[in-house]
């Protein structure tokens, strides 16, 4: 397992919130942080590519 | 409300079968809107059935009441854009995604501009169409129905069916069916239907 170093103050808040929202851990709820921004940057990027494609075909502007 | 106060859209992907929908709607006595600014070639011998002003709906959506109870085709990554107010009936195709590129592909090359690699847009369309399927449920104004242009060509009637099921009888379905024209379906990878 690889470690991270995140701000004291921001890991009290992560814990707080982790605990609210019913995750097992910090380390899970920042896991799960870390999978979704992954997904979203993976999206926008996907998502950049097809309007450049569809700009080409002329089916957008 | 019914069809003829809502507005029809048919979308998905370019090269996917949206223009050959278009035409079969027409075929079956709906109105479409288009205005004819992009002229049929050797990509679509029978015409696109476009209507430009559908590109800046983000901007400028005064189009739409007008064109309430008649057809209008609209790419994916536009459906996006409609106005939360508007109800629609989407008839979204969808199509072997190897045929797409490689149509996508010939019709670049032939407008001289470049594409990505075909793994790449494989790989982002599967990702676009993923998010617009989550997106889609979320939006109880958009009635949503998917045709599989493979199974259309392979096997119309099915299909026709429930297109016309879907805009409330409205299209004329032996109207529809003349449309159809196998020997413009180009680009085939594979003889299976997905």
């Amino acid at each position: 397992m690889s470690k991270v170093q995140i701000d004291a103050n921001l890991y009290e808040r992560a814990k707080q919130a982790a605990a609210l929202a019913g995750y097992s851990s910090v380390d899970e709820l920042i896991a799960t942080a870390i999978e979704n921004e992954l997904k979203r940057l993976g999206e926008a990027d996907a998502e950049r590519q097809v309007a450049e494609q569809l700009r080409g075909l002329g089916y957008i502007e | 409300m019914g069809i003829e106060t809502e507005l029809t859209i048919v979308s998905g992907l370019p090269r996917s079968g949206t223009s050959l929908m278009m035409q079969m709607l027409a075929s079956g006595g709906m109105d479409v809107v288009t205005d004819a600014i992009r002229a049929a070639d050797s990509d679509n011998p029978r015409g696109y059935l476009e209507y430009e002003r559908v590109k800046k709906t983000k901007e400028d959506p005064s189009w739409i009441p007008e064109s309430r109870g008649k057809v209008v085709k609209m790419v994916s990554s536009l459906l996006y854009d409609l106005p939360d107010s508007e109800r629609c009936r989407v008839v979204f195709m969808r199509r072997e995604i190897d045929e797409v590129l490689e149509s996508q592909e010939k019709m670049l090359r032939r407008l001289g501009r470049p594409s990505a690699p075909a793994d790449a847009m494989r790989r982002s369309f599967a990702i676009h169409l993923e998010r617009l399927f989550r997106w889609l449920p979320t939006q109880p104004r958009l009635s949503v129905l998917v045709v599989n242009y493979n199974r259309l060509i392979a096997d119309p009637r099915p299909e026709i069916e429930r297109v016309v099921a879907f805009l409330d009888g409205r299209p004329d379905p032996a109207g529809m069916l003349t449309a159809i024209d196998p020997t413009l379906y180009r680009n085939r990878v594979s003889p299976t239907v997905a």
